[in-house]
């Protein structure tokens, strides 16, 4: 009893502990750009006080008035797009000159904060306003005043829109393409491999040949080659890859004309292939591991009932290895899909072509004011693996081999 | 007409011996039971049969067709597992359509023969279920009617009540004898169960250590048994077994006196007929041949008795220390620590 409560909460703080970024990163990206820079998301939930300049009224108005009334509010959100501003006025800051206590000839200028229902003195005016943004501004004699632009602290309440995610996707293509980019190198990158591991796995888990289990060792083993080791030869590998595709494109095809022979080193492609290479072993592994589990009998019986190799791989492994095959999936495509160093080596380097790690890494020296922006990339790029699990969560159930053998 | 046929089969695993030398042939419709204690080799002889194995020397042919190196697909074999082995993703009708799937088969022949396997099994309503949602002894069925519509020469069978509740197996026996009547098809069926053998079996093989020991039917087996280990083997409770001395052999050889445990007794089969007169040899006699009489030449002090009710077991202590079992029917009237006194029917005692 004791160790379930223990085990729940320290279930629930690292439920916590992964939940509390996810939260500020999407909170901070349905902020405004003034809040998000100026308070901790901590405060978007509850109402803050923020500074806003408003203008009495529009510029170019040259109707005299002894009296005008207005709302600050609309004033706000007349001026801005976006994100609406409501809430109580607190105070308004205003510049004035007061008598000098000590130098009783002379004024002095002060600043202070006037509270709603106080006057103010405004151009010769008397301006005052309620804490719900009414305000009327009167003076002694019909006159047409320029616009004054005061500051008022307003305890806002919370507010957010999908500003800056509409400024990511459709302000340029940066981020479509690297959207697009991830998943033309992901989604490959996922598939090649699974695919050739899941043959391989079979044949490791339930084919006999020579030296079958000193080839297991070989793959499993590989599975500790670091990644940055093979940064080198692969490259060179590409680019001698790359320098023989340019001479047979000269020789086999006119590109000498509009001298297009060169082919990239650096490509989708590469990256597909340096994904499956460093994937497949810990596909091979964990697949294998999976297959080998399965119950002897069933393909023992499917090879009475006369199917090949190929018929039980097709009709019997695949099916019954879904939720090997979905976590496998799962942690191929993140990986891939978060990868950066791979990508920056190997992959496309021309703008357009850069995955979404890249393009990020880009933001945050281009955004670096801008944190509502960059969160907003931060998120869509976030959303996609988060489809993709829960999609594919679905297929760890347990119990799939349920009723097929004793026990079972 | 012989419808299997083992010539000296052999199979070991790498120094393992695990089936020497068997000997076998197997009746069209007959229904032959494996037997033996666990490791014996009798589900290794099956796999043979059924190709899962291959043989290290010797010959099998199935309806008069030699399929030593033939894939079991090949071999005219259907076989019912111990854990079932079904598909756990398909239907009850593709667990039992896939091997007609595989050889290409019209859909209407395969849902044909589906249905009428399933109507033989009376398991119509479950076609459309997954095995997930099926009973223990609808598995079972599942997995015999996998067999039927394969219509094979041979139907395996290993072990197939073994995962199943004593009132089930009950059952699921009766309705294997009844569909072996029904089809007619000649099976072979592996158990360690010697009541499965007993009920269920045309002919058994009893085997240890990879050799058969002695092959024939039931009763047979019970009333005959070829050496100590099969009169050791079948019957419940065990035959009991008492050491002494060879007696004088019949003229024939059949026959020959028993010395010992206080028993001095003429005219006794003999079983182990290389033995010669004065060497040891064991009396064996079966605890329900045993009969209580006060001038018995067998004594016993009562250690332990069992009531089943429709039988009674008494467990003896002889003055030699050699334990040894009596049954009968009959409710009598004994406590342990009490002494008896018993004698037999000599025709029922065998000498090993």
């Amino acid at each position: 009893m004791i160790t379930r409560t223990f085990s729940h909460l320290v279930l629930a703080l690292i439920v916590f502990i992964w939940v509390v970024p996810f939260v500020a990163l999407v909170s901070t990206s349905l902020r405004s750009e003034t809040e998000a820079k100026t308070s901790g998301f901590w405060t978007a939930f509850t109402p803050t006080v923020l500074g806003h300049r408003f203008s009495t009224h529009d510029r170019g108005t040259t109707a005299e008035f002894v009296d005008m009334s207005g709302n600050i509010f609309e004033r706000l959100n007349g001026e801005k797009s976006g994100f609406p501003v409501s809430g109580e006025v607190q105070s308004i800051l205003i510049k004035t000159r007061i008598a000098d206590p000590e130098n009783p000839s002379k004024t002095k200028l002060i600043r202070k904060l006037v509270p709603a229902g106080e006057p103010l003195e405004v151009r010769g005016g008397s301006f005052v306003y309620q804490s719900n943004g009414d305000f009327t501004w009167t003076f002694p004699e019909a006159t047409a005043p320029k616009p004054k632009k005061l500051d008022a602290f307003i305890n806002q309440d919370p507010v957010f829109g999908a500003d800056a995610y509409i400024e990511v996707l459709f302000d340029n293509k940066k981020v479509p393409n690297a959207l697009i980019s991830s998943f033309i190198v992901t989604i490959p990158a996922t598939i090649i491999p699974i695919t050739i591991a899941a043959f391989a796995a079979y044949a490791f888990a339930w084919m006999t040949f020579p030296g079958r289990d000193w080839l297991f060792v070989l793959v499993v083993s590989l599975m500790v080659v670091p990644t940055q080791l093979a940064f080198l030869p692969i490259l060179q590998g590409f680019s001698g890859i790359a320098s023989w595709a340019t001479a047979l494109n000269a020789w086999l095809t006119d590109c000498e004309i509009n001298d297009s022979c060169q082919v990239a080193s650096k490509s989708f492609a590469s990256l597909w292939i340096t994904h499956t290479a460093f994937g497949l072993p810990l596909a091979i592994y964990l697949l294998r591991n999976y297959i080998v589990g399965l119950p002897k009998e069933l393909l023992q019986s499917a090879r009475i009932d006369g199917a090949s190799h190929l018929q039980i791989f097709t009709r019997l492994i695949i099916p019954l290895s879904v939720p090997a095959l979905a976590s496998f999936s799962i942690f191929q495509f993140l990986w891939v899909w978060n990868d950066l160093i791979v990508a920056l080596y190997i992959g496309p380097n021309n703008s357009s072509d850069l995955v979404f790690p890249i393009r990020l890494q880009k933001q945050l020296g281009t955004f670096k004011d801008q944190l509502h922006l960059l969160n907003a990339s931060a998120v869509i790029s976030m959303i996609v693996p988060v489809i993709v699990f829960l999609s594919m969560q679905r297929y760890f159930i347990r119990g799939l081999l349920a009723g097929s053998v004793k026990g079972g | 007409m012989v419808q299997v046929k083992l010539q000296h089969v052999n199979k070991s695993f790498g120094k393992t011996e695990v089936i020497r030398n068997v000997d076998l042939e197997i009746q069209k419709g007959e229904f032959v039971v494996f037997v033996g204690p666990s490791g014996c080799g009798k589900s290794t002889l099956l796999r043979l049969i059924a190709g899962l194995e291959t043989l290290t020397s010797g010959e099998i042919a199935i309806a008069d067709k030699t399929v030593t190196d033939l894939p079991p697909s090949k071999r005219g074999i259907a076989m019912v597992f111990q854990s079932y082995a079904l598909y756990p993703h398909m239907t009850v009708f593709h667990n039992m359509a896939f091997s007609l799937d595989l050889q290409g088969f019209p859909k209407k022949e395969i849902r044909a023969r589906v249905e009428k396997a399933a109507k033989i099994l009376q398991m119509e309503s479950l076609l459309d279920r997954k095995p997930a949602a099926l009973s223990g002894g609808q598995r079972q069925r599942v997995a015999i009617g996998r067999a039927i519509v394969r219509n094979p020469d041979v139907f395996l069978f290993d072990e197939p009540l073994s995962n199943l509740d004593a009132a089930l197996r009950h059952d699921t026996r009766g309705e294997i004898a009844r569909l072996h009547s029904q089809l007619d098809a000649t099976t072979i069926y592996v158990t360690h169960d010697q009541v499965e053998a007993m009920t269920l079996a045309d002919k058994i093989v009893v085997l240890k250590d990879g050799e058969v020991m002695q092959i024939g039917k039931p009763m047979e087996l019970f009333n005959m048994p070829a050496n100590e280990f099969v009169a050791g083997f079948l019957g419940s409770p065990k035959m009991n077994f008492f050491d002494g001395v060879l007696g004088i052999i019949g003229s024939e050889g059949n026959i020959a006196g028993f010395s010992g445990q206080g028993m001095a007794l003429e005219n006794i089969r003999l079983v182990s007929t290389e033995k010669k007169s004065g060497t040891t040899a064991r009396l064996g006699i079966r605890p329900q041949h045993l009969e209580l009489n006060p001038k018995g030449w067998l004594k016993g002090t009562v250690t332990l008795i069992e009531r089943l009710g429709t039988e009674t077991i008494i467990e003896l202590m002889s003055p030699e220390k050699i334990l040894f079992r009596y049954a009968t029917s009959e409710q009598i009237d004994l406590s342990a620590g009490q002494e008896a006194r018993f004698s037999f029917d000599i025709d029922k005692a065998h000498i090993f």
